[in-house]
């Protein structure tokens, strides 16, 4: 049975003290300007550490950083490669739950199969201390992707807010022994705690200002597509920037070149790269088969959440929110999917009413002109074909029943 | 601009002239891509179908080279069908009866045929223009970079006065700066003819103020603009020139000229961040430091003086370009001994009205202030020209069409036109240096109508020899119909295919801005 725990909020920071003691310790930081980064802690007593808001970018670079060696190279005297090996051991304090999942969704991309030793040498060392949300933020919608409020597993520890302190969970045994090493700074849970975090859960799980119906946008995109509509609506305003992709706390894609530091030295770069850009599929002799920017936000949107949902069962959106608002044309996966749902919705209402005009037809109780006419009229003002018939007199409301009746039978 | 940045996202109508704005001005184009998806109505005036175009409501695809014409038409319209604001044109302006005796003296269909639109698209885009509450128009280098320049943006101004769309938020007349600071360099008397804030260099009061306060002699007459120095310093009498965060080798128009005045001077000293062309023929270079490197303000489009701080430590032996200058100065015999950037602030704010009061104190902490600021009690000003124009009433300066100074002719068939992309800046000294951007757009293109480029048995991605009366160069073709027929366009960002050794070095005679927009040019494949 994993640990639970109580600590108070007085004894946080020097619950971090000691934890920083011989390793990186990582926070949310609240800065002169306002904006609350994840930052690396140097003096925990100058920075101002901020739980009460979702800090601007994900914690993705401090296990895949922006731009980092993999190694130097040195062909002065034959060839010689040095390479870092070990990571530093860090403690990643404060995680939201939308960020803990991306680490979970790195995870997967980078030690599945051939591990990614750059990754792994970080990850290896890092322990996650994640903290519940319990009022989602504007544009928050973890809940559409199953990545949030809270978490059953994936943290080391998991704190809750319950006022005047925090309920502390073990996510793991390396969470135990967090609890086990300083004693001193956890107290029992009590029963009161324990209704208390319960209640706040629910709380936070109605707290959605914003709805994404991620799962209904991949039933759409499985049954019928996305029309080519929205492709041109989203490619219009793309600019390829790929401020998405960096952003975005699971885009994972990454580039390598060679940065000469002189003639026979230098270093090898690993940076992010982004899907939206050109460069991305551009082979060198000039073609590209993911051309033009319509197919690129096709493959980044569906990749997160179409491709990704067939794999793992879920998309590999966290529901962060963070991709909204950030982009120069308005075009993130909040507006994506609610293209593609709201498209549903009337090729849904559609269907139904064609159904419905063929039965009638059928049964011979309208005409084809009349039912033509109706359904022109549903069309433009959107009354429900049915109620536009039998106030036109052509059907009784009786008439519709044991049609619509006899289609259920039938079926 | 007249107006904030912001303001664009509430507007009825833009009206976008000469600006690839989505590439060039990114912050720009999301307020209006914001403003369009909430229903306003996109005007669009530009030869190319830019990214704009696209979402526009209405493209006028105009010829290069005849926006006045356009704006005289659509003028017309307005005018002839009572859209004027009566109101506003009696009380703020004067000089209106010149520009009604001159729009009615032109023939409208006239204008029309000179710009090749149907004239009911222009029909509709003036009545839209003028009949919208909150009007706004956004113009950029499409506008300026013509031996009409000047002329371009005064009928630009007289449209937005006869239809009343200044004075007030979400209107405006926009003009689009194209670096963080060039506005900045602009207020702070990087000018021939004016000091910090626009005061003139022929005003003797002016001369006295700034005399006192850097106890020395200020000459009377203006300096020499741009192009009088780098293309002809060395006849004007220049021996020596200090260059900073300037690279002309590539970004002057003719710029084979710039290289041999350059290299004819007697001593060259360049500042910037990289070895630049122009670095390379420099007999001392100053490594300069970047803006992450130093501490200062920049001031953008909308007046809005903010304040960078250092943000890591400079990099071998850079120092911030008033350090050298400082540096120098000293050597020279005058002293200046600025303790910190913010003693710089506070002399620009004694001697500089609309400045007056913007401090570094005032700065931190903040999206910072849009001048004018006389005292630091004072707010800032969101938007110019309530109540009164800066001169007073606003002046309607009439023109007539002034065409391009090099057509396409015989010899050289083609019209071409330089501009930007998204990815690089400028000459490339920093976006070239990044691997993700120079791949996004390795090396130089000129975009070429499908039609012209099989007449010519050019295929897209080939090389072709772009030829001037100016100089030739090499770049590759990309067949698109996002230019017309007749029509190429190009960037000048790569120094391998210096575009500007093709442009004409005609410049607009008040503005002194070359006609980058507009050169006659032949094509043909670079191997044949």
């Amino acid at each position: 049975m994993l640990k639970k725990k109580i600590i108070k909020k007085d004894h946080l920071k020097p619950f971090l003290r000691k934890l920083s003691k011989g390793s990186d310790l990582i926070a949310p930081v609240r800065n002169g300007l306002g904006d609350v980064l994840y930052e690396k802690i140097h003096s925990i007593d100058h920075q101002e550490i901020d739980l009460s808001t979702q800090p601007q970018e994900s914690a993705k670079a401090f296990l895949f950083p922006q731009s980092e060696a993999l190694y130097t190279y040195d062909c002065s005297q034959g060839y010689r490669f040095s390479q870092e090996k070990d990571g530093r051991p860090t403690v990643l304090f404060g995680l939201r739950s939308c960020d803990i999942s991306a680490i979970l969704y790195m995870d997967v991309i980078f030690m599945r199969g051939p591990k990614d030793l750059h990754y792994v040498r970080r990850r290896e060392k890092t322990i996650i201390i994640g903290i519940g949300c319990n009022k989602p933020w504007e544009n928050c919608f973890c809940n559409a992707t199953k990545s949030g409020p809270f978490l059953e597993f994936g943290f080391d520890l998991q704190l809750t807010d319950l006022g005047d302190r925090y309920f502390v969970e073990s996510g793991r045994a390396r969470g135990d022994s967090l609890i086990d090493n300083w004693p001193q700074f956890f107290l029992p849970v009590t029963e009161e705690d324990e209704r208390l975090r319960y209640q706040l859960v629910l709380e936070a799980r109605s707290g959605f200002t914003r709805q994404v119906h991620v799962d209904s946008a991949f039933n759409r995109i499985k049954d019928v597509g996305v029309d080519a509509s929205i492709w041109e609506h989203l490619a219009t305003r793309c600019d390829g920037c790929g401020g998405c992709a960096y952003i975005c706390p699971t885009c994972t894609c990454f580039t390598i070149f060679d940065r000469p530091t002189s003639r026979d030295k230098g270093q090898r770069i690993r940076t992010w790269d982004s899907c939206t850009h050109l460069g991305f599929t551009e082979m060198a002799g000039g073609a590209n088969p993911v051309n033009p920017q319509r197919d690129r936000l096709k493959r980044r949107f569906l990749h997160k959440l179409y491709y990704d949902y067939l794999e793992f069962k879920r998309p590999s959106c966290v529901g962060c929110g963070r991709c909204l608002g950030i982009c120069f044309g308005g075009v993130d996966i909040g507006l994506f999917v609610e293209l593609v749902c709201s498209n549903s919705k009337k090729g849904r209402e559609e269907d139904s009413a064609n159904i419905l005009a063929k039965l009638l037809v059928e049964a011979g109780l309208v005409d084809q002109e009349e039912i033509e006419e109706a359904l022109a009229q549903r069309a433009k003002t959107g009354t429900p074909l049915g109620k536009i018939l039998v106030e036109k007199g052509l059907v009784t409301k009786g008439q519709l029943a044991e049609v619509l009746m006899e289609k259920v039978e039938k079926s | 601009m007249t107006n904030s940045i912001e303001e664009i996202a509430g507007s009825e109508v833009i009206f976008v002239i000469g600006s690839n704005t989505t590439e060039a001005h990114p912050q720009i184009a999301r307020r209006i891509i914001r403003a369009v998806d909430k229903g306003a109505t996109l005007i669009v005036a530009d030869p190319r179908d830019t990214a704009m175009a696209e979402i526009a409501d209405i493209h006028l695809k105009l010829n290069p080279g005849t926006d006045i014409p356009l704006l005289n038409a659509m003028m017309r319209v307005i005018l002839r069908e009572g859209l004027i604001d009566d109101a506003f044109i009696e009380m703020r302006t004067e000089n209106f009866n010149a520009l009604r005796d001159t729009l009615f003296a032109q023939d409208f269909d006239a204008l029309v045929e000179l710009t090749g639109i149907s004239p009911e698209l222009i029909k509709r885009a003036a009545r839209l223009y003028a009949s919208a509450q909150k009007a706004t128009i956004c113009y950029c280098l499409g506008i300026t970079q013509h031996v009409c320049g000047t002329a371009n943006v005064e009928s630009i101004a007289n449209l937005a006065m006869i239809t009343g769309h200044v004075e007030q938020d979400y209107t405006g007349v926009n003009p689009l700066r194209g670096q963080n600071n060039v506005q900045g360099a602009c207020d702070m008397g990087a000018l021939p003819g004016v000091f910090p804030g626009y005061q003139a260099v022929s005003d003797e009061k002016v001369r006295e103020k700034f005399a006192r306060a850097w106890k020395t002699d200020l000459p009377e007459a203006p300096g020499l603009t741009v192009m009088d120095m780098t293309h002809q310093g060395v006849r004007n009498g220049i021996k020596a020139m200090f260059i900073m965060g300037e690279n002309p080798v590539l970004s002057d128009p003719d710029s084979s000229a710039v290289e041999k005045n350059l290299s004819s001077l007697d001593f060259l000293a360049v500042a910037d961040i990289f070895l630049t062309e122009t670095a390379q023929l420099a007999d001392v270079v100053f490594p300069a430091a970047s803006f992450a490197e130093k501490t200062g303000t920049i001031t953008n489009s909308e007046r809005r003086v903010q304040l960078m701080q250092r943000a890591i430590e400079p990099l071998g032996e850079c120092r911030a370009d008033t350090e050298i200058i400082a540096a120098l100065s000293n050597l020279m015999g005058y002293p200046m001994n600025y303790q910190e950037p913010a003693e710089i602030m506070e002399e620009i704010a004694l001697l500089t009205p609309i400045y007056g009061g913007i401090y570094h104190d005032r700065l931190e902490r903040s999206w910072g202030i849009q001048w004018p600021c006389p005292n630091r009690e004072h707010p800032g000003t969101p938007y110019l020209h309530k109540y009164s124009f800066a001169r007073g009433r606003g002046r309607f300066v009439p023109a007539s069409h002034i065409p391009p100074k090099e057509l396409p002719d015989g010899d050289y068939p083609f019209m071409l036109i330089t501009g930007r992309t998204y990815h690089h800046y400028h000459t490339g000294g920093m976006t070239r240096a990044s691997e993700i951007l120079s791949r996004e757009e390795k090396e130089a293109f000129v975009e070429i109508n499908p039609q012209d480029a099989e007449r010519i048995r050019v295929r897209n991605g080939q090389l072709v020899r772009l030829r001037s009366r100016r100089g030739e160069i090499t770049v590759r073709a990309r067949a698109t119909k996002r230019v017309p027929e007749g029509i190429l366009y190009t960037t000048f960002h790569f120094a391998e295919s210096p575009v500007n050794r093709l442009t004409n070095p005609a410049r607009d005679p008040v503005a002194k801005c070359p006609e980058y927009k507009v050169c006659a040019v032949a094509v043909e494949p670079a191997d044949g």
